[in-house]
């Protein structure tokens, strides 16, 4: 059995969507063999999609943007809903979203499972993780054990529903993590980002209602 | 003001009012994730190629409308290239709003939304997922779902008035 693993994320690296598959990858390790395909952008190419088409299941991992799939995935699966040579394929989505409750990701799944239906391919089931903001930095030596153990469980039973050629409802999963916690930690990590940007942490809700401020790179503000 | 964001070229549709119409004319690069408009430059896409202002407009608009081709329930690749990178309009900081996480309001403006879908042979799947995803837009941008409609074709829309 061949298994492409797509990242649809627009980060070429360190993107929690190439860490969810390196994941998956590990669970699926030894029992078929494994096709990594970049989606970063809007365009498919010719070669990528021949490699595609060899493959007898997909993972489409991809973070959640504005409620939907990011645009320039949503452009590649334009590209691809007409190419014949996608036949008996099934469709796997795993779906992360900054928030803290995995079922925001709901919508970017019904979006790749109405893609399947118009390209004549078979959904088997997706995944929406919550809080997939922390999940670069909750990655420990047991996957079960820690605030990511509830996201490798999932994992490892899409992994096995895949080998088996099996469909599967859409589950949803939240890091093992306290939701206050989660979101100090996010508004901490924001203030911590835009001071490294020469920015200070009031600068985050510029211009803050004004609305007919302009904008200004962080460290040239000066005034309000 | 009214924003409409649009995939058409040529829009055939009417406006009443003042109103700003964003539609592709030059190419769009996609939003790559690195919340510049975040943490660079507060409320401003850090990608210069004419569609870096859409967060500040949605914070001049009371009513923000799309029209577009109906991709699997999604707009289109265009009209969505457009609207994430207009991100900035809301505020990186969570709040908890209808019992979920979402973010914290930047502007004090509140956005009535509207969706207009075009396309052959939209499923009823696609108009669920449609309008979910509009509601979810209408929960993180703390507004309200005005109207939404499907259209079989483009021609269609000519004489709609928004």
């Amino acid at each position: 059995m061949r298994i492409a693993l797509i990242n649809g994320s627009p980060k070429v690296k360190d993107s929690s969507s190439g860490i969810l598959l390196e994941d998956l990858q590990n669970f699926l390790q030894g029992r078929c063999e494994v096709t990594k395909i970049a989606m970063h952008s809007p365009d498919v190419s010719e070669e990528t999609i021949k490699e595609l088409c060899s493959a007898d299941a997909w993972v489409f991992a991809y973070p959640l943007y504005v409620d939907c799939v990011p645009a320039h995935l949503l452009s590649c699966l334009v590209q691809l809903e007409d190419r014949r040579c996608m036949r008996d394929i099934s469709i796997y989505g795993i779906v992360n979203c900054g928030f803290y409750e995995g079922i925001q990701a709901e919508p970017a799944l019904n979006v790749l499972q109405n893609w399947c239906t118009k390209a004549g391919l078979c959904w088997g089931g997706g995944l929406g993780v919550g809080g997939g903001g922390g999940i670069a930095m909750m990655s420990g030596p047991r996957p079960d054990k820690g605030p990511k153990a509830p996201i490798n469980k999932e994992l490892e039973m899409i992994a096995d529903e895949i080998l088996r050629c099996r469909t599967r409802e859409n589950h949803f999963v939240s890091v093992a993590f306290p939701r206050f916690l989660y979101r100090l930690a996010a508004q901490m990590g924001w203030r911590q980002l835009i001071r490294t940007n020469g920015g200070k942490a009031k600068d985050l809700g510029w211009p803050g209602g004004q609305q007919d401020a302009g904008v200004e790179r962080c460290g040239k503000v000066s005034a309000r | 003001m009214k924003l409409i964001i649009t995939d058409i070229e040529d829009p055939a549709f009417l406006v009443e009012g003042e109103h700003k119409i964003i539609k592709p004319q030059r190419n769009i690069h996609h939003c790559i994730g690195c919340f510049g408009c975040w943490i660079k430059t507060p409320g401003r896409c850090v990608i210069h190629d004419g569609y870096e202002n859409t967060g500040i407009d949605m914070s001049r608009c009371k009513e923000l409308i799309f029209v577009s081709r109906c991709c699997y329930g999604s707009v289109s690749p265009f009209v969505k290239m457009v609207q994430d990178r207009a991100i900035s309009y809301i505020h990186p900081d969570f709040v908890i709003r209808k019992g979920e996480m979402h973010h914290k309001r930047r502007y004090q403006n509140v956005i009535e939304l509207s969706l207009y879908l075009y396309g052959a042979n939209i499923t009823d799947a696609e108009k669920e997922t449609a309008r979910s995803i509009i509601e979810g837009n209408a929960d993180n941008y703390d507004g309200l779902v005005k109207d939404v409609r499907f259209y079989q074709s483009m021609k269609e829309l000519e004489g709609l008035v928004l």
